[in-house]
């Protein structure tokens, strides 16, 4: 018996016995079908746990027992891994030593039966998702067989929620599929498909969902005879040679800290178990696996990435309805403009599967656009990420159209056209006439207000802002801009089509800049300011990098390009007044037509892409720092990260107080997932909370009262403490409750 | 006999993509593509909900070996309801036509109301066929169990098996009369006494109006710029017709040599329609639905018929089908405005002009009294023929009823004709009438 005393139960835990049916199919065979009635989507939490152990006693104690069958309540359902809730909660690294040791064992016992038990066969029967704590049951069993269903989809993903696989994942995975496999397993942490599973020796079988049970229940009672294929010799010349793994654990360790800067710990823990694995008992494994969890799963990078987690999830829930009914993607999208961004989300959205409408005025905007689509999707057919078939239907999915004609079954119509309202209002009228009365309309403006676009529309109510980023396809992330009018169908839509083309919502106002781009204004903008106060370019970007930005601000401005930035500048100075005052140090590059990456040269040179090289600071730089801006006292690495981001905190305490968006987790939703907030910071208001508001109110003030600040207009506005940020500090308050 | 059709069809709209060269832009594009892309068009452009399709209907000569029913794959891909039916239908070179015409009689007799009608050919992909007796070589290969017995297949085989045949070219040739079908043209120009110069005359002036119709932007109302499969970066779509010869003179054309009877022939490859790829998507529908749809239609189909002749002689199935087709739609030549005869041969449509002009012709052939009348040259392939933009089998029929329709509404007279001669020995024609 499980001793659960002192463990957290998920609400409404069933009662003993309820969530694990033991069933007797022939003579000699159990199966176990995990069936928890108290989860839709079963999760390896205490009560489940609790089930399976009496399960497998059950068996223990049945002599007859020959074979095993381990399912989920169908072919597509099994089970999502441990309880993701549990883990956050526990902040005891002595009781997360208990759940794991409470998984472990059950698994052990379960890897007993076969391996003690002359001609026992334990055989997992997995379809739909098995990450995780459900694939790591399944590495327990002599064999897995898993459904040939798209719903699959078998990895483990731990650590990209700051641990690492402790119920003997790290163990078993390197002892059937070897080191070098099971490390690009758990690091990446991706999920394969019933296929790639079993190429890649993952599972043992493939079948269909139909032949599922008999085919485990087969091979469970050896009517079918199963032979995991060997490693041969590879096993000893790498698995169990210390050299090998030693080389091995410190490439993989190499590629790990240049992509994380040793920001996360828990993928460095895993190589160093993952590595010896093969030599260890699989008790010491275990012991490390468990010792290793326990001190991750309470660390600030394991809560941070799992509370990341939960506001990922909790933003599938925009597309719900007031009714509590899912609103649905539309199947017909139409999108106008084939720039870089409106070709790129005619693009995605065709790959998701919606048949697409892009509209432009210049017949080789649509020529380029037709070909970028057909490029990305064979490049994807090439990976074989996809299969032939799914390559042509994507590439059917586009049309293109040189008349703002033909849009009459879109259920979507999103305006990526010139930032001039007069030419949105008619490019909108003309559709608004063509298209049917549910249908949205939404504008992928970044400097207009959603609400001037809606005006004189027949269906204000169904116009929304929907603010993609660029590059589109690889930003998660989409601002779903909530006009006055719009109505809460068109904001469960817009969610549906953003979650529809694999990006993560967020509500925000109608107000400059929404969210993303208001945070990065005063971010951006005082990169600049601190280039143009003569710091070290490659020290501003260098210092941003090691704080955990992707890329630094600098860099950023390259990609963005310096017309788009200025612009977006502009723009946020007319509608936020002096605090938003932009520099005026862009102009003479904007001047010699050096924009960035798209002219070949901004901050950095940039060469051909095909070259694979990586751009290089530019030389001339120093020409560009002008003579008149306040000089910058000499900064330490620290100081640029703290001045630049906490200019972000105290336009964030501004956002809030102005509901810019609904709540400090959406906010921080944004800024990881818009900006690429280092992640195992949680955002930039868990960073700031980590700070304290009394010490950012002080930093604040210092920072207002630097020379070059003061000496600049807007300097003092921008760096001073808005009033919910003190009165923060006066209570000993946070941004994020609890 | 005047016929009265039962419920009138009606032409909804429809569209096209340029006639690109065979083995040219269109080369690594295929039939299923390149029809749905230009269906979906034709759908959106409309206006029409594709719910409301009751089949799917596609001409097409040669379909992909992967894709047998390409009328299928096409109503998939063109975003039509997985449960409306689709079909491919073949009658030759009238294979678009057929698709017409198959959608008509369809609704005539009260199965549907609205059909999304195609015609489609990529000739580039007409496949290398590997020869009979290779065929035979690795057939019995696969049945042969012992490894002697393997030995002795394969030392039945032969350097010269490898030759392919070319598909093609075989279906170039009738299988009946043996001719080729520019042997079948060069016996008409024999017959008819079409010389070598008139027939370079016709092919010139077909290529000068083309021309003029593509660089007039006439044809706008019925092309759609089209980005093929396989375009390279930095590629443009094809915006018109890409087969004209926009310099060609009659010199030029003088010094080619007959291509199919040497040294005395009148067929030259500059007198002849030209190979291309290309693709056409019509909406056929009841005059009651175009109506309940609030569409304005292109044309009412009047009459359509298919006339079968000696196969040897196929390239005068316009005047046999034509003079069916003006009895049983009540019209005469006189009545018809603008004319569309296919343009397999220079030689081939002169040959029909003189027959049409026949009373021996028509007396002893047509069965009718008199000859069917004199053709107005200026009234015939207004905006040139398959000589300057090329004849891609399957979509042909589709393209002339298009252009027959558009042509309706600019002339004067009630009528316009769509008709074209058809390997094997037959003729198709079809009779369109303004829409009320």
């Amino acid at each position: 018996m499980i001793d659960v005393t002192g463990l957290p139960m998920p609400a409404g835990a069933p009662a003993p016995g309820t969530c694990v049916r033991v069933e007797q199919p022939e003579p000699g065979l159990v199966r176990i079908v995990l069936d928890p009635p108290h989860r839709k989507l079963p999760v390896l939490d205490l009560p489940l746990l609790r089930d399976l152990d009496v399960a497998i006693e059950k068996v223990e104690r049945d002599a007859t027992a020959k074979g095993l069958v381990i399912t989920g309540r169908d072919a597509r359902t099994f089970a999502a891994g441990a309880d993701i809730d549990a883990i956050a909660a526990l902040t005891d690294p002595a009781l997360v030593e208990r759940v794991v040791a409470i998984g472990q064992n059950l698994f052990q016992r379960i890897a007993a039966l076969s391996t003690t038990r002359e001609g026992f066969v334990s055989v997992a029967a997995i379809g739909g998702a098995a990450p995780g704590g459900a694939f790591e049951l399944g590495l327990a069993c002599s064999f897995i067989v898993a459904c040939d269903v798209k719903e699959t989809r078998i990895g483990l993903p731990e650590t990209q929620l700051g641990i690492l696989p402790g119920w003997g994942g790290s163990t078993r995975l390197p002892r059937r599929v070897g080191v070098p496999l099971a490390l690009e397993v758990i690091l990446t942490g991706r999920l394969f498909n019933a296929r790639e599973a079993r190429r890649k020796g993952l599972v043992d079988r493939t079948c269909f969902p139909e032949d599922l049970l008999r085919v485990a229940s087969n091979i469970a009672m050896k009517r079918e005879h199963l032979e995991r294929s060997s490693r041969g010799m590879s096993e000893w010349l790498v698995d169990k040679n210390p050299l090998a793994t030693a080389i091995i654990a410190s490439k993989a360790r190499e590629q790990v800290l240049a992509r994380t800067r040793g920001a996360y710990p828990a993928p460095l823990a895993a190589i160093d178990i993952v590595s010896h694995a093969p030599r260890r008992s699989i008790e010491n494994s275990l012991l490390a696996e468990r010792e290793a969890v326990s001190a991750l799963a309470v660390g600030p990078v394991c809560k941070n990435l799992i509370r990341i987690f939960g506001m990922s999830e909790a933003a599938k829930k925009l597309k719900l309805l007031p009714d509590g009914t899912a609103a649905v993607s539309p199947t017909h999208v139409g999108v106008l403009g084939a720039g870089v961004m409106g070709r790129a989300i005619a693009s995605l959205s065709a790959e998701r599967g919606a048949w697409t409408r892009l509209f432009d005025i210049a017949p080789a905007a649509l020529d380029v656009a037709l070909l970028e689509h057909r490029a990305d999707v064979d490049k994807s057919k090439k990976r074989r990420k996809i299969e032939r078939s799914e390559a042509d239907a994507a590439i059917d999915h586009l049309d293109v159209a040189r008349e703002l004609s033909g849009f009459a079954q879109c259920g979507i119509v999103v305006e990526a056209v010139a930032e001039r309202l007069d030419v949105k209002h008619k490019v909108f009228g003309d559709i608004a006439r063509q298209v049917h009365d549910g249908a949205i309309l939404a504008t992928n403006t970044s400097s207009l207000s959603v609400d001037a676009i809606a005006a004189g529309l027949p269906h204000p109510e169904r116009c929304a802002g929907l603010h993609f980023f660029n590059p589109v396809k690889r930003m998660p992330l989409v601002e779903i801009v909530r006009g006055k009018q719009t109505d809460a169908r068109t904001i469960a839509t817009c969610a549906a089509f953003a979650l529809a083309l694999g990006k993560t919502p967020v509500v925000v106002a109608d107000q400059a800049g929404f969210v993303v781009n208001r945070l990065l204004g005063p971010y951006l903008d005082e990169a600049l300011r601190l280039f143009a106060g003569g710091v070290d370019p490659a020290k501003i970007d260098h210092a941003l990098r090691e704080f955990g930005m992707p890329m630094g601000p600098l860099e950023l401005l390259d990609e963005v390009g310096f017309d788009i930035a200025q612009h977006a500048a502009k723009s946020l100075h007319a509608a936020y007044g002096e605090r938003m005052s932009p520099t005026t140090v862009l102009d003479a590059l904007i001047a010699q037509k050096r924009l960035g990456k798209k002219s070949g040269q901004g901050f950095y040179v940039h060469t051909d892409d095909k070259k694979k090289q990586k751009p290089r600071l530019a030389s001339d730089l120093a020409r560009f720092v002008p003579a008149d801006a306040p000089r910058v006292g000499p900064l330490e690495e620290k100081a640029i990260a703290e001045r630049t981001v906490l200019a972000m905190v105290a336009e964030a305490a501004r956002a809030l107080e102005d509901k810019a968006v609904g709540s400090a987790r959406e906010l921080d939703l944004a800024t990881v997932f818009g900006m690429g907030f280092p992640p195992f910071r949680g955002g930039l208001l868990v960073w700031a909370d980590t700070l304290g508001a009394a010490t950012i109110v002080a930093r604040l003030e210092a920072l207002a009262r630097e020379p070059d600040v003061a000496a600049r207009p807007g300097g003092k506005a921008r760096f001073d403490p808005p009033a919910s940020l003190r009165d923060m500090a006066r209570d000993g308050g946070t941004f994020h409750a609890g | 006999m005047k016929r009265t059709p039962s419920r009138p069809v009606v032409i909804l709209s429809g569209w096209r993509t340029p006639l690109a060269r065979s083995g040219g832009l269109y080369a690594r594009d295929d039939a299923g593509h390149m029809g749905a892309a230009i269906s979906r068009e034709t759908i959106a452009r409309a206006g029409v909900d594709p719910e409301e399709i009751d089949e799917v209907i596609v001409g097409c000569v040669g379909p992909p070996h992967d894709q047998a029913n390409v009328g299928r794959v096409i109503g998939l891909r063109a975003d039509v309801p997985v449960r409306v039916p689709g079909r491919t239908v073949a009658r030759n070179c009238a294979s678009g036509m057929e698709a017409i015409t198959s959608a008509a009689e369809a609704i005539e007799a009260g199965r549907g109301d609205l059909y999304l009608v195609a015609g489609v050919e990529v000739m580039s992909r007409f496949p290398l066929i590997v020869g009979d007796e290779m065929t035979r070589v690795f057939a019995r290969l696969n049945s042969a169990r012992s490894p002697m017995q393997k030995l002795a297949v394969i030392s039945s085989f032969r350097p010269r098996m490898l030759a392919p045949r070319i598909a093609l070219m075989e279906g170039l040739t009738d299988p009946i009369s043996g001719l080729i079908m520019g042997k079948t043209a060069e016996l008409l120009a024999r017959e008819w006494s079409i010389s070598r110069d008139d027939a370079d005359r016709y092919a010139l002036e077909s290529h000068r109006r083309a021309k003029i119709a593509r660089d007039s932007g006439l044809l706008k109302r019925e092309v759609v710029p089209y980005l093929p499969l396989g375009a390279k970066e930095g590629a443009h779509a094809l915006e018109g017709d890409d087969a004209i010869r926009d310099n060609q003179t009659l010199e030029q054309l003088g010094k080619l040599k007959p291509y199919f009877e040497k040294p005395d022939g009148r067929v030259t490859v500059g007198n002849s329609c030209g190979i291309t790829d290309g693709a056409c998507a019509l909406l056929v529908a009841s005059e009651d639905k175009a109506r309940a749809l609030g569409i304005t239609p292109l044309a009412r189909i009047r009459a359509w018929a298919y006339a079968g002749l000696d196969p040897a002689r196929m390239g005068l199935g316009p005047v046999y089908a034509t003079s069916k087709v003006l009895d049983e739609g009540g019209a005469t030549l006189d009545d018809i405005g603008s004319i569309e005869i296919n343009e397999a041969f220079a030689a081939q449509v002169l040959a029909c002009v003189k027959a049409f002009d026949s009373d021996t012709f028509a007396r002893e052939q047509l069965g009718r009294s008199s000859k069917i009348g004199a053709i107005d040259m200026a009234r015939l392939n207004k905006n040139g023929g398959a000589i300057a933009v090329g004849h891609p089998v399957g979509c042909t029929g589709a393209r002339l009823a298009l252009t027959a329709a558009h042509e309706l509404a600019k002339s004067d007279r009630p009528f316009a004709l769509a008709t074209l001669c058809i390997g094997g020995g037959q003729g198709g024609a079809m009779l369109l009438e303004r829409a009320s």
